[in-house]
């Protein structure tokens, strides 16, 4: 074996698990020398002492974030397919209002929805309580981009395949169910999951609105010992515990949906 | 000769940050960086042309025509500027940071060259008329998170829920909309924001407190420059400087400070 072929992956696309081993161990080596090398540069020194003291509000933070992420996941999905259909409506006002609203969603940053929808919409319409105007807007948001998730595998569906299913004597409903669903649900799928670690991620951004998820408990805990750098290393570690899972079901997903392979 | 080639990239790229690291050394031909927020008008902000201004700006400034060092004003969120100073970022912070013994645990301060009072800005509907009033169960408190007030509020306001924004301005409206019962923070934002909203809220000035002193605050074990800072203090003080700055910046405040028996922000004792 050349030194060459430790570095590279088998021609037949697999790769033996001990050479997959040496090449993560290898990149881990390099990454951590990097940060040490960083580290080092600045001058900080790390101190995790702190850390039992916040144990139980940082574990709150974070069960309050996994509910927000999984409520809004939830509520975005209905509003996504909901406004994925409408704007296939023949009704205009339908058709337009939900365009209407993944074009306004989408060219705008969260910060702005957040504080706009809370201190106007919210007061204006009596929702006062956080953690619901919280999961409210967040749905709103990534309702959006779920919309043109499922818009999109709508719109791959050929119109052939109608055809098809008519000539072979298939109702309306048989062809949905029998036909546009199983595709449908094997093309989003992968892309709806991913979608989930965005909004766990963009859930962070409700702090601002001083709902105490992760993020913000994090910030409450900066705000009275400044550990900056040991807080939000942990509030990454932590992220990743939900983002990692849901990235791996994603590929499984993936892989399964794959008829090609 | 592939190989050879990704080893010595790796290499390069390695010297290259490992090199950072030995730069970091001050020398006093390299201009003072100062970090501030550019939130806290008439203290730290930003002219009409998006320059840095205000009492801190011009403090800084004739600290650097003190030491012969030309400045450079580093504009930071409030969270970052500690950090900014542990990790070499900035020289100094002058920021109306309050002196306290949790922040000296991080970084070196200067003697104060200011103080401050907090103040309380109470929904009109609250009947919030005093601290005490504040104290309760039930009652919503609003501050900016990381500020004295925010420490104050956790400190001694234990029956309150307390509600920790980022932005002065959302606490504000927080009080206006009636989210939260009150906002604590310093007397001077406290009486402009009352000023801007008189049919909403109220301002409930008492002195339930220590002084609190602001004072510069440089990475810890910095000596030379702390010596430096407080030399020129002193020197400004004696020479009238802070008078002058009040007359540019702060001239209509004075007077509402004085009708109402406030004690000034540079009336410092020592």
């Amino acid at each position: 074996m050349k030194l060459r072929d430790l570095f590279l992956s088998d021609k037949n696309g697999k790769t033996l698990p001990l050479k997959a081993a040496f090449n993560l161990l290898l990149l881990t080596a390099v990454i951590v020398t990097v940060f040490w090398l960083s580290v080092a540069a600045v001058g900080v020194t790390f101190d995790f002492s702190f850390l039992s003291q916040f144990s139980t509000r940082i574990g709150q933070g974070f069960l309050m974030t996994l509910l927000i992420s999984l409520s809004s996941f939830v509520l975005s999905l209905l509003l996504g397919i909901a406004s994925a259909l409408g704007q296939g409506s023949r009704i205009l006002a339908l058709r337009y209002l939900c365009s209407l609203y993944v074009k306004l969603i989408r060219g705008t940053p969260l910060i702005m929805q957040i504080y706009l929808f809370f201190y106007i919409l919210g007061t204006a319409w009596g929702i006062d309580n956080r953690f619901i105007a919280g999961v409210l807007i967040l749905s709103l948001f990534e309702g959006a981009y779920i919309s043109e998730i499922v818009r999109g595998s709508l719109l791959s569906i050929d119109a052939t395949q109608w055809e098809a299913a008519k000539a072979v004597g298939f109702s309306h409903s048989q062809t949905l169910r029998f036909v546009v669903l199983p595709q449908m649900v094997a093309r989003t799928l992968p892309a709806l999951t991913g979608q989930l670690a965005s909004i766990i991620k963009d859930s962070s951004l409700l702090s601002l609105i001083a709902l105490i998820e992760l993020t913000q408990t994090m910030r409450e805990i900066i705000a009275t010992n400044f550990k900056l750098f040991e807080c939000y290393f942990l509030l990454g570690l932590l992220y990743l515990c939900l983002t990692l899972p849901v990235a791996l079901v994603t590929k499984k997903l993936e892989k399964k949906f794959s008829y090609e392979t | 000769m592939k190989k050879i080639a990704i080893i010595l990239s790796v290499l390069v790229l390695l010297t290259a940050l490992s090199g950072c690291a030995g730069n970091n050394a001050a020398s006093n031909s390299k201009p003072l960086v100062v970090a501030m927020e550019l939130a806290y008008p008439p203290f730290e902000t930003k002219d009409n042309n998006g320059s840095p201004s205000g009492v801190s700006v011009d403090f800084a400034k004739a600290f650097g025509e003190y030491v012969g060092r030309e400045v450079v004003i580093e504009n930071t969120a409030w969270d970052g500027l500690i950090p900014s100073l542990q990790t070499g970022k900035a020289d100094m912070v002058v920021s109306s940071m309050t002196i306290t013994d949790e922040r000296k645990k991080t970084v070196d301060f200067s003697d104060p060259y200011a103080n401050a009072l907090l103040a309380i800005l109470a929904n009109k509907n609250s009947g919030i008329k005093s601290i005490d009033d504040l104290n309760q169960a039930g009652k919503k408190v609003a501050v900016k998170q990381g500020t004295t007030g925010d420490i104050y509020a956790q400190k001694h306001l234990q029956n309150a829920e307390l509600i920790e924004l980022t932005d002065e301005s959302a606490c504000v409206t927080e009080v206006v909309q009636g989210k939260a019962d009150a906002f604590i923070y310093d007397q001077l934002t406290i009486y402009r924001n009352w000023k801007t909203n008189e049919g909403t809220t109220d301002a409930v000035f008492i002195p339930f407190q220590d002084v609190e002193q602001w004072g510069v605050a440089v990475k810890k074990g910095n000596a030379e420059l702390l010596d430096q800072i407080n030399a020129f203090i002193a020197k400004f003080k004696s020479e009238g400087g802070f008078d002058k700055l009040t007359e540019k910046y702060l001239s209509e405040e004075k007077a509402a400070f004085d009708k109402l028996g406030f004690q000034w922000f540079f009336d410092v004792k020592s």
